[in-house]
Formats: structure tokens, sequence, C-alpha cells
């Protein structure tokens, strides 16, 4: 998560420096096999384990109104909060699913699947701003409940585990948490707010200069699947095969 | 008005106390609410209270009821026995005291049992499932025998300081009934079910449940035992089975409430570590 939040904030820096770093992932050897082993599967997983964990108690905040007992209760709302949000947000950018039936009677109909790794910036800005203000306003929410539930989440594991033992040890590691947490927080939302405010068209010239450039210089593969001109315009117009065509190639060609 | 003595509190005392108690007639029958008055007097707690309740045995709409029953025996705050949730809060009735609890609130004192336990007639509770969580997590010390086994080892000063508090605590149940994850478990006899059939089914719904904090501290205070620590893989088998220490949510209400003031958060802490080291032995020791 954390990783995740500090790339997609490097948008704020340039629609260049967010594009370079979704080519960096993409470039990846195995891509859907880390995606499954190291985000979904765990966070399915944690999802799973979490919800039975949060019907396991019955919060009593309205008896006892104590900071710690604050946090318990809002440890579990957060978690609800982050399980909805990172389910509708995979699904709203990423689509769920790689199969194209269901991209393309399913997802792409009702507004969903709207990431193009290869126009990253553009097509963020376009579906975070395809709902109004709806969208901003659901990712700044879901990012910070997701950033409560990681430092106060650390914070108890800590006590779980035995990290921290005494009151005083766990109000220093207390302080730790929050300041993680604020600081990863003003990331987040430095990334919503990057991704709501990008000009999609100017970004989508930057893109399309960047990827010509990168399969030129055979630093990637050409994919138009990965394309918004691939994905989303060509499967319309008939001249879709045509670049997926001529690019391969122009490359073997120069070899 | 906060150094306030007794002649400065006395101009409020009133002359008649009002009081809410919930009953419940018997396990698994519906509860109410019932109002009584009692005569005031100075230094009242509220076992005093009860026992002028019980003692008059009538509402103050005047109706003659069965005497409230409660729970009560050291009234010295050591045995625990008269915990029950007084004005919203858990505690022991014999150290609640009435001129308190008025400054508080002065219009009524509410007076409810603990609602984890289940509720055998009024205040008084079955509070089985707390002292079955120390069978659980053997807190105790074995040392059954006749012969004498000597003197036993010196314990460190630091190691005393750290024990003691602990073993301040009394099973009143303060902990349990504040904690978010310590659910009530209540059964009904079936027709026809023995004493040991019943209580068998109750111990197997007890055991996979959440044993509480004040099971978790009991097993860091005798696995620190120098003869205690014989027993601690067993404890630490049970503080790592279903229930155990990983069951706790942190919400640390437990040790806000305890009136002995028991460190039980830094014990579920100790307990916590110890589970982790005993975890990874247990996967690459043996």
């Amino acid at each position: 998560m954390c990783v995740h939040l500090v790339t997609n904030s490097s948008l704020a820096s340039g629609v260049d420096v967010f594009q370079n770093a979704v080519f960096a992932i993409h470039s990846l050897p195995f891509l859907p096999v880390i995606e499954w082993l190291f985000i979904f599967l765990p966070i399915i997983f944690h999802a799973v384990v979490g919800i039975w964990i949060a019907r396991s108690g019955h919060s009593n905040l309205n008896r006892y109104r104590l900071a710690g007992n604050r946090r318990y209760t809002w440890q579990r709302i957060t978690g609800y909060i982050a399980f909805v949000f990172i389910f509708t947000h995979v699904f709203h950018l990423h689509g769920w699913f790689h199969a194209d039936w269901w991209l393309k009677t399913v997802a792409e109909p009702i507004g969903m699947a709207q990431f193009d790794p290869y126009n990253a910036a553009s097509s963020l800005a376009n579906a975070m701003n395809s709902l109004g203000i709806l969208w901003p306003i659901f990712y700044a929410l879901g990012v910070l409940a997701c950033v409560f539930h990681l430092a106060n989440g650390i914070w108890t594991a800590g006590i779980t585990w035995g990290l921290w033992l005494t009151p005083n040890a766990q109000a220093r590691a207390s302080y730790v948490c929050l300041g993680f947490g604020i600081l990863l927080g003003l990331v987040g939302l430095t990334a919503t707010g990057a991704a709501t405010r990008t000009d999609p068209a100017a970004a989508k010239a930057t893109e399309d200069q960047m990827y010509k450039v990168r399969v030129e210089g055979l630093m990637i593969k050409p994919n138009e699947h990965k394309r918004t001109d691939g994905r989303r315009h060509g499967h319309s117009s008939e001249a879709s095969p045509g670049p997926t065509l001529i690019i391969p190639q122009a490359v073997t060609g120069s070899r | 008005m906060i150094a306030a003595g007794p002649e400065a509190t006395s101009k409020r005392r009133p002359s008649k106390i009002n009081v809410r108690v919930l009953r419940q007639d018997g396990p698994g029958l519906p509860p109410y609410w019932e109002r009584h008055q009692v005569e005031y007097e100075p230094d009242m707690n509220v076992i005093s209270v009860l026992q002028k309740i019980a003692a008059q045995a009538r509402t103050s709409e005047g109706n003659a009821v069965a005497p409230v029953a409660w729970d009560c025996g050291c009234l010295e705050e050591v045995c625990g026995s008269c915990t029950m949730v007084i004005n919203g809060r858990v505690r022991q009735s014999c150290s609640a005291l009435v001129d308190r609890l008025l400054e508080d609130h002065p219009e009524e004192i509410e007076l409810r049992p603990m609602t984890k336990f289940p509720v055998i007639r009024d205040l008084m509770v079955d509070r089985s499932r707390l002292f079955h969580s120390l069978k659980r997590v053997k807190a105790w010390v074995p040392v059954d025998g006749y012969f004498d086994m000597g003197a036993g080892p010196r314990i460190s000063r630091d190691e005393q300081e750290q024990n003691y508090p602990l073993s301040q605590c009394m099973s009143c149940g303060c902990c349990l009934e504040a904690c978010p994850q310590f659910n009530k478990v209540e059964l009904q006899r079936n027709p026809g079910e023995s004493d040991e059939e019943f209580a068998a089914r109750k111990e197997a719904a007890y055991s996979v449940e959440f044993v509480g904090p004040h099971a978790i501290s009991q097993a860091v205070l005798f696995n620190s035992h120098p003869v205690g620590k014989n027993l601690e893989r067993e404890r630490m088998e049970a503080l790592t089975s279903s229930g155990g220490v990983q069951a706790c949510g942190n919400a640390q209400n437990c040790v806000a409430v305890c009136p002995k003031e028991i460190p039980l958060t830094t014990s579920i802490a100790r307990a916590g570590r110890a589970a982790t080291v005993y975890a990874f032995k247990k996967l690459f020791d043996r």
C-alpha cells in the first residue's frame, strides 16, 4: 500500500514521472503472478479473516468512551470501508479480470476497468472525473480509511505480537504510528488530488510520445491492450489491427 | 466545590434515595426494571442500599415484591463476588459509596447485573466461565505431593515487583464485562439433561471462546514463577489455540476498568511475545 500510494503521488511531479513509474512496474516479469500472489490473494485473505474477526467482537463504545475503545471500533469501521473501497477501486480501474469477454460485456459498459497502464495519467484522470465529484470523494475517504487501518493496525499488531509491552512503550509506538499515518495520509491525498486535476488531453500526448520512444528503443514490447487507443477506440474502428502489426515489424526490421 | 467536606455536601443530601434495579426472576427469563426508594443514611454503600431494599421488599409504588437478590462476600473489594453494573460502569458494589454516586448522579442509582454472564436471578450472575478460563490456562503452581521439595529458587526484586500486581487479581469479571471481544455464552438446559451433561456442554462451549484478559494475565504470572514455569508449554498451547491471546482486539478497556489497576494490557503484550516465540519454537525446534 505504501509503494502504491507513493507511486501514485508521483503524478504530482508530472505525467512523465508517473508514466515512467508505471512502465517500471509493467516491466516486471510475470506481472499477473506477482499481482495475484503478493497483492490480490493477500488482500482477499485479509478481507475474509478481517470480516471474521470484526464479527467476533461487539463494540461497546456507547458505554465505555475510552481512547483505546474508540480506536478498536474505528479499526473495524475502517476495515469495512477499506473492504468496499479496495474491491470497488480494483474493479473501477483494473476490472478484476483480464478476460476480454468480461471487460467488454460487463466491466466497461458500467464504467469500470478504466485504467490503461501505457496511458496511465490520462486514463486515470478520465476515470476520476467521470462522475463529477463522486469518485474523488470516494477515493479520498477510502484512502484515509485504509491509512488509518494500516497505521492503527501496525500499533495493535505490535501488541499482539509482543513488540511493545508497557503502557509507556505502547504510547511511544502510538506516536510513531500516528506520524506514519499522517505522512501516508498526505501522500494518499496528494495522489488523489493529482489524479483529479490532471488534464487528460495533454497527458495523453506525452504518454503516446513516451510509448512510441520506448517501443522504438526496444525498452518495451508493443502492447495495444495496455493503451487507450488500442483498447477503447481501436476495437470500434477498423484501423485497429494496423498499428499493432506495423510496430512489431518495424521493431524486428530494425534488428 | 471540589474540596467539599461533609458540611458542604450535607446540604445536597436527600432524605430518600431512588434506586432502579434491572431484575430477572430466573435464568433465561425476560429482565424488567423496578424502582425502589430507601431512607438515606450517611456513609452507605450499594450493599447497604441493597440490604434495605431486600428488607422492605416493596417498590417505590408500594407494591410488595420478592426481595432483590445479589451476591457479596468480603465487603472490602477483595473477593469480587459483588461485581455489578452501577450507573453504567462495572464495579464492586461494596466499594461503590452512595455519597459519591449521588454527587455524580443525584436523581437515582441504577443497578444491573453484568451483561457478559448468564443471570441466575436479579443481580446474581453465573461466573463459572471466568473460573473455567483459569483452568484452561492452568493458573496454578503444580506442587502435588507430600515430600519436602526444599527451599524454592530466589525471585529477584524486579520480578517480584512485576508479579505482585498480577497476583492481586480477585477474579471479579470487570475486565470481561468491559471487553468487546468477550461475548456472553448462555446455554439453556435441554429437557432430560443431567447436571453432568449440562456442565460438560457448557465447558465445551466455553473452551473455544476468548479466555479473557484475567486468564492471560494469570498465565503470565504463573509462567514467571520458578515452579509454575513447569506448565509453561501447556499454558502457551492454551493461549495460542482458539480463543487465546490472538482473540484480543486491543481495545484496552480491561485495564481501564480493573479495580485493582492490574497492568492487564502489559500482560497481554507479554503473552503475545511469548506466543510468538512459542509458535516459532513449535514450528522449528522439533
